[in-house]
Formats: structure tokens, C-alpha cells, sequence
């Protein structure tokens, strides 16, 4: 694996952090890698990520979810989810709070510093917004079944009427976990 | 050029705004030639610069997609990142990230709260006083504006309700307040032609309910466009609080009572954006995004009168042409003189000062900027103000928000940020005790209120509960979740999460006034073009704060009709937060600056009559929102434009004679 955070990562990195992303996140594994993927949020995420990290923490981190995906016998994505973001913990660890960054990232298309958190009412301050497509892609939104402000794929007249399924959103509903 | 030669223009406008355009496009098409002096940059050929910026925003403020951005990177000292120094910039204005801020970011110079400037004058506002914490609340003004091609309402909501009868005799009716120097007939006339200009959407059937509090339609009128369709969340609140009823004071209430009791209901608030393909603009996809900007310009915008005034071939506009002064030879306005701005390569900002005449001159460049503008001419002596009402009387609808879980999916987050609202309080025998109301319904889930979904997505990752919804873990401690079973979590508040905007009838008062930053003649604080920038004195009196009292009330008459758990929380001493009667409270800006060139039928008491022309000099109208006397219970857009139609009637009329 690359030192580098320039070099774009191998397709089995790609694909590993994708797979770990949709553990995370909840939502399956073409909304977060589609098989089509011109925009490549996997690849942006990754290498901002690590940019702001280090390798050294992205690969531990990587290398911990890999070695959850291959025990026996196998676990489901909510146990894999809640082992690597430490759910029955007090207090995460560092390596958990990057998990933390990486499910914020995805569901808010903005860069948070590991470990920072909100107050006075108010969520942590952002570093950045990633990219315009880290935006209008986001995937909160889609927890509320609809789309990010100022970028609506709907038609007239739909906010009078019911939204379709959670799932059909994209979150993995079928695997795990729920309330 | 010499005073002899015949004036270069028919008319100057100064600001490609709403009123602006609207005069160009008529006096263009009249046959007249205008130029317009447009402070800021052009309107770009494409709107998705403003997209982009907008999404790169780490605060999507209402300012965010239009220059001068804020930086795009976080810090500890700034975490929405760098806020431009207005001193640097040739056209700075107020934004919403710049509110509580001192001269070094704000571009208003915000004055002493009140009980430090106020004492002795003669109808001394009730300042709260300080807590038990030794706060002082922040009485500032919150409203915000653009220095732009097309103005502020690139980012209007597009609300476009009409005034009621009795807000315009608010005195006459019920002894508070003036009353506007026009009739409610004439402005039936004047907004059928401002809805056909903006292409508003409604339907007067549905309206039909509103007689309750005065709202008539001449016989037949129609709007251009069918209405937009309810909400969901609307939806649910209409039929949530059937038979709910309020009372129109509180007890206790100061001055008098009002015990009728009120209906509350909900109905489709008429709006600038399209239902159907009208005037080559797309039908609204539901964006969410009315403000800070559409992104499909499905809602009208003063770009789209702007292109239209251009198409006439008799207006020409003048971009990075800052108006500083406007010279008034005996009675008549002679001169505009202004800054042309421009960039070099290193950003380095230069200026060239130029001079036009006109035989008219409009000031058309928004409420706060109109006063500066004529408190500034005649080296800061000021012009059309034997009235002394220049700046003064300055108003905003402070807005009071609301929020709450629904206990049933509702599904925010689409369609236009509001398309409903509940307008059945907005008048009544209480408005001799308190202020009026209307109450906004949101579709924008917890955006404004809590700045969702960011806020509960990182409660529920990190633990936190700065929303007030994550105590589900033993004792009520905050979760933290993961994978399914946050995003199912996530998914159940988002889908409850509603809110309500109330905005107040605000009284007019002398003392709430925008003035010149200067001292002994000189000025404190300048923008980049070292002209003396605005300082404004605000806060609200008892009878606006009444009328919070009793929003808070039905706001929460409303949610437990309809089994909803407010989340409502208010600070203490920051800006816009004050204590009412032991009670916290916080106002936002509405963004419907109103007063400061107040409109009245005589010259000792107003600055403009009724055509919006000055009293004292009749070779200028000074137009827009400034000149409404009090602000009323609809959102001021439709109602200005309206009022624009009959100046350009009347300018035409002058320059005809």
C-alpha cells in the first residue's frame, strides 16, 4: 500500500474502504460504490482522509475491519459497524473516532476532525466541505428520504406526496440491525 | 460636465434590485432612456458559480452563494471559516455570519444596546434587563442583504401574500402605529400587476378563508399560475390543528385584553415561483433551496425584470458603479457622482470617480443603503430630510422559530422551503394591545432551527446531544450508533423534525434608526472605497415583545394539538436573544428591512408621498421597502414591487409633462 496520499489507491484498497464505508454507514453497497461510478466518492474519501491522518492510521484501521469480515463464524455488518465505531464504549479510541470521520464524510460530504465534537447546541465545526459532489452526493439527505439542498432529482409537485422506502434510498435494511 | 447641458439620461437609477428593475423595465418600455448604477458585480451569465459556491460553503448561509465569500476552510479562531474585512471590500454588506460581530466583520456598525443609548427619550423602549448572570441581551440587528446584479432577492423565499386592509390603518383601526398614505383598492390594482410580473402561484379559492381577517380579491381576479401543492408537513399540520382555537391576548397582557377566540388554521401561502412554464422559466423541482438561491430559477428573481428592462433597448446598466453622493442644486436633484471599482490581477482594488445627470433619479439600492446613500449627499449634510425621518423608523419582521418532533413521519426536507402558513391571527382587535403575527411553516426539517441534518448526524456518531432528542441510553445519557441502526435512527428524527417561523408586525420607532458611522464629521469605519459605512440603532418594544409572548403561546397550543414534543430552546446575551417577562426569547433577521424613508402624505412628517417620491425634491423617488410605514404581516417583496408599478407610473408621467 501507498505512503503516498497522491497516488490514487489499488482497486482492492477502492474496494475494501468502500465495503468498510457501507458497514459504517448503513447503506448498501452500490450507493456507496456503484458499479457505474464516473464520480468516485470511494477514492476522493479515501486519499482525504488520509491526507489528513496519515497512512499509518487508515491502514490500522482497514486492517481491523478486514480481519472482522473474515472471522467465523461471520458477523453481521451492524456487529462489524458497532465493533469498529467502539458503540459499547464510553469513549472511542483515536482509531474509532476516524471511523467516526469516515461515516461524516459520507453522510455529510464535509471533512470533521476526528475527535472534535459540538456544543452549545451546535454539531462540530466542519474543516471543509470535500468536494461540490461530496455535497449534492451526501447521503444524509437520503436519510430523510429526500435529496441535498439545491439539488433535487425530483419533480414538481413530489413534496405533497408520501417518499418512497427508506431502502429504496439506499440504506441497508435488509442486513442487521433496526430499531 | 457643465450644469448647462441637457441631462445625459432620463432617469439614473441607482441599484439593480427588485424596484430598480421593475422602474427600468417600465420606463424602458415607455420609450425612456435609463441607465442603472449597480453597485456590485454583474449578474454572471450562469448561475452555477453561485451553485458551487454554495455547496463549497461551510455555513449555507443565506449570503453564501454570492461574493465576497467567506473562506472555505475551518479553524478554531474561525469555523466557518475567514469572514472578509468589509474595510477591504468596495461593496460590503450585512451577513448573517457577521451578526453579534464587531466593525472588523460586520459591515453594520451595530450601536449600544439600548438601555445604554435610550435613557431619557420620549417613548423609552423597555430594554430588558440583565440576567442573573450579568448578560446583557443583544438587542442587534439581524437582517442581511446583497450588493449585487438583481439584489437581495436572489435569495427571497418567494413568499408573495398580500398586506391585509387593516395593516395598512393600523392607527386609524386600532390606535398603534401610521397608516400607509394609499388605499387598499389601489393596491389590489398595483399587486395583480406585481403578481403577473413575478408569476406567482395561488389560487384566491383557497385564499377564500382568509375574508376572516380582511383578505379580499376584487371580483374575478385569478392569479396567473395554480397553486403550489400543500406539503406533507403541511399536511399534517393543517390537519393536526383542526379546532384549535387561541385567544387574542394573554392575561396580564398590558393595556387591554382581546378574549375572542381565534381559528387556527393553515393555508397555501401564494408564491413567486412557478407552478406551470411561465415567462421561459421552468416549473419548481422542490429544491429546498428557495434561499440561499434556486438553482433552476423556477422563483422569480430581479434578474429575470432586469433582463426583460434590458431587452427594451433603452436601459443600459453601469456594474461596480457605487453611488456616494447625489447633488441637489436649489430644489432639484442635478448629479449622481459614484466610484467605478475594479480588481487588478493581484486583487488590488482601484477607483475612478465619475459623475451622471439624469432628469429624474431613482434610489433604488435597498432600505439601509437608500438611507446612507441620502444621508451621505450634500457632504454628509444629507438630502430630502426637512423631515428628519431619514433613516429612522427602521423595521424588520423579527422572526420567532419554533421546533418540534412530530410523532409521525411528516417528511421535511422537500419540496420549497415553505409553502404554507398559517395566516388566520394576523389581525384582530389584540393589535391595540400587541403585535400581529404570521406563522411560516417550514419544509426544511431542522436546517434553520439546528442546523440539520448536520447536528443530529454528528449527536448520533460522536455521542452528544445538542439537539435535545439523543438521551435514549441509560438515564437518558446520549447513544452512539452505528452502520443500520444510526441510519435508521437518523432516518426517524429527520422524517418528525418540523418547525414554525413567526414574524411580527414590529412597531415603528424614531429611535431605531440607521445613521452614518461618522464622529464630529469624520468617519469611524469605511469600506474599501473609504466611504462612511452605516451604523444602526435597534431593539423591540413591549408591544412587539407582547406579540412573542403569545407566538410562543400558539406554538406550543399548536404542537401538543397535534401530539408533537417541542425542542424550542432560546440562549441568553447573545445577539437577538432577550428576556420578555422572565421568559428567553431570540429573533432572527427576516431579511424585510422596512422604514427608512418612510412614506406619509406630508413632508413634515415623511420622506416620500405615496408615489415614492421625495417630498422635498421633486426630481426623485427613493423606492423600495424603506419607504413602507409600518411593516405590516406579509413578507414585503410582492407589496414593493406593487409599489414600484405606481412610481414608474408617475415618473413616467413627470418626464411626459
Amino acid at each position: 500500500m501507498s505512503t503516498n496520499p497522491s497516488t490514487p489507491p489499488s482497486e482492492s484498497t477502492l474496494q475494501a474502504f468502500a465495503d468498510m464505508s457501507a458497514a459504517l454507514t448503513g447503506f448498501q453497497s452500490s450507493f456507496i460504490r456503484p458499479f457505474l461510478d464516473p464520480v468516485n466518492l470511494s477514492g476522493t474519501f479515501y486519499q482525504f482522509a488520509v491526507s489528513q491522518v496519515g497512512q499509518p492510521r487508515m491502514d490500522a484501521l482497514m486492517g481491523t475491519f478486514a480481519s472482522l469480515s473474515n472471522q467465523t463464524p461471520k458477523l453481521t455488518s451492524q456487529q462489524i459497524a458497532d465493533t469498529l465505531l467502539e458503540t459499547a464504549l464510553d469513549a472511542p479510541s483515536l482509531q474509532a473516532q476516524l471511523a467516526q470521520s469516515i461515516v461524516a464524510m459520507w453522510y455529510l460530504g464535509s471533512w470533521y476532525v476526528p475527535g472534535v465534537l459540538g456544543g452549545g447546541g451546535f454539531g462540530p465545526p466542519a474543516l471543509q466541505v470535500i468536494s461540490s459532489q461530496a455535497y449534492t452526493k451526501s447521503l444524509a439527505w437520503n436519510l430523510a428520504q429526500s435529496h441535498p439542498m439545491g439539488f433535487s432529482a425530483f419533480t414538481f409537485g413530489y413534496w405533497s406526496q408520501q417518499p418512497a422506502s427508506l431502502q429504496t434510498f439506499g440504506v441497508d435494511t435488509s442486513n442487521g440491525g433496526g430499531q | 460636465m457643465s450644469s448647462n447641458a441637457s441631462p445625459q439620461y432620463d432617469a439614473v437609477i441607482i441599484g439593480a434590485g427588485v424596484s430598480g428593475n421593475l422602474i427600468a423595465k417600465q420606463l424602458g418600455l415607455a420609450g425612456k432612456k435609463v441607465l442603472i448604477l449597480e453597485a456590485g458585480l454583474a449578474v454572471p451569465d450562469s448561475r452555477e458559480e453561485y451553485m458551487n459556491n454554495f455547496y463549497l460553503a461551510l455555513a449555507k448561509t443565506p449570503e453564501s452563494p454570492y461574493p465576497a465569500l467567506a473562506g472555505r476552510t475551518g479553524s478554531e479562531k474561525n469555523p466557518v471559516g475567514v469572514l472578509p474585512d468589509p474595510s477591504t471590500l468596495p461593496t460590503p454588506r450585512a451577513t448573517v455570519l457577521s451578526i453579534g460581530k464587531g466593525p472588523d466583520v460586520s459591515y453594520l456598525v451595530q450601536a449600544q444596546p439600548w438601555s445604554e443609548t435610550h435613557q431619557g427619550s420620549q417613548e423609552p423602549p423597555q430594554n430588558p434587563q440583565p440576567d442573573a448572570n450579568g448578560n446583557v441581551p443583544g438587542l442587534q440587528f439581524s437582517s442581511t442583504f446583497e450588493r449585487n446584479g438583481g439584489g437581495t432577492s436572489w435569495h427571497w423565499l418567494g413568499t408573495s401574500l398580500r398586506e391585509l386592509e387593516n395593516d395598512i390603518k393600523l392607527q386609524t383601526k386600532y390606535g398603534h402605529g401610521v397608516d400607509w398614505p394609499i388605499t387598499y383598492t389601489e393596491l389590489q390594482q398595483l399587486w395583480a400587476l406585481a403578481e403577473k410580473e413575478i408569476g406567482v402561484s395561488a389560487s384566491t379559492e383557497e385564499q377564500q378563508p382568509l375574508e376572516v381577517v380582511g383578505l379580499v380579491y376584487p371580483p374575478g381576479y385569478e392569479y396567473p399560475m395554480q397553486s403550489i401543492p400543500m406539503s406533507t408537513v403541511d399536511q399534517a399540520v393543517s390537519s393536526g390543528v383542526a379546532g384549535l382555537q387561541v385567544p387574542g391576548t394573554l392575561p396580564d397582557t398590558p393595556g387591554g385584553s382581546d378574549p375572542t377566540m381565534y381559528n387556527v388554521f393553515v393555508t397555501p401561502t401564494p408564491a413567486g415561483r412557478n407552478s406551470e412554464p411561465y415567462d421561459d422559466r421552468r416549473v419548481c423541482a422542490g429544491n429546498t433551496n428557495c434561499i440561499p438561491i434556486c438553482p433552476i430559477q423556477a422563483k422569480w428573481d430581479p434578474t429575470v425584470t432586469l433582463g426583460k428592462a434590458l431587452d427594451t433597448g433603452n436601459v443600459t446598466v453601469s456594474y461596480q458603479s457605487v453611488a456616494y453622493n447625489v447633488a441637489v442644486d436649489g430644489t432639484n436633484a442635478t448629479r449622481v457622482d459614484y466610484y467605478v471599482w475594479s480588481r487588478d490581477a493581484n486583487g488590488n482594488l482601484s477607483k475612478v470617480s465619475k459623475s451622471v445627470t439624469g432628469k429624474i433619479y431613482v434610489l433604488a439600492c435597498h432600505a439601509i443603503e437608500n438611507a446612507k446613500l441620502l444621508l451621505l449627499s450634500n457632504n454628509m449634510q444629507g438630502i430630502a430630510n426637512s423631515s428628519d425621518q431619514v433613516g429612522r423608523n427602521l423595521m424588520d419582521h423579527p422572526l420567532y422559530l419554533t421546533w418540534a418532533l412530530a410523532p409521525e413521519p411528516l417528511f421535511g426536507y422537500r419540496g420549497p422551503l415553505a409553502t404554507s402558513g398559517i395566516e388566520s391571527l394576523r389581525d384582530g382587535e389584540f393589535r391595540k394591545y400587541r403585535s400581529s403575527f404570521r406563522m411560516e411553516i417550514g419544509n426544511e426539517g431542522w436546517n434553520f432551527s439546528k442546523g440539520d441534518p448536520y447536528t443530529s448526524a454528528m449527536d448520533f456518531i460522536q455521542g452528544t446531544n445538542n439537539t435535545g432528542t439523543n438521551d435514549g441510553g441509560p438515564n437518558g445519557t446520549p447513544q452512539r450508533l452505528a452502520g443500520v441502526q444510526l441510519a435508521e435512527k437518523l432516518n426517524n428524527i429527520y422524517t418528525r423534525q418540523f418547525r414554525i417561523a413567526c414574524m411580527f408586525d414590529q412597531s415603528p420607532l424614531a429611535e431605531n434608526r440607521v445613521t452614518l458611522d461618522i464622529t464630529n464629521g469624520k468617519p469611524n469605519n469605511v469600506d474599501g472605497l473609504g466611504i462612511p459605512r452605516p451604523k444602526v440603532d435597534y431593539g423591540l418594544d413591549p408591544y412587539t415583545m407582547e406579540g412573542f409572548r403569545m407566538a410562543a403561546y400558539v406554538c406550543s397550543q399548536v404542537y401538543q394539538k397535534m401530539g408533537a414534543k417541542e425542542f424550542t430552546a432560546n440562549g441568553v446575551g447573545g445577539a437577538g436573544d432577550f428576556t420578555y417577562r422572565g421568559v428567553n426569547y431570540h429573533y432572527y433577521g427576516a431579511g424585510h428591512v422596512v422604514g427608512t424613508h418612510r412614506m406619509g402624505p406630508e413632508s413634515g412628517s415623511s420622506v416620500v408621498d405615496a408615489s415614492q417620491r421625495s417630498h422635498d425634491i421633486p426630481n426623485m423617488w427613493i423606492v423600495g421597502s424603506g419607504s413602507f410605514p409600518t411593516v405590516c404581516t406579509a413578507n414585503p417583496t410582492l407589496t414593493l414591487m406593487a409599489l414600484a408599478f405606481k412610481s414608474a407610473d408617475s415618473i413616467i408621467a413627470a418626464l411626459n409633462t
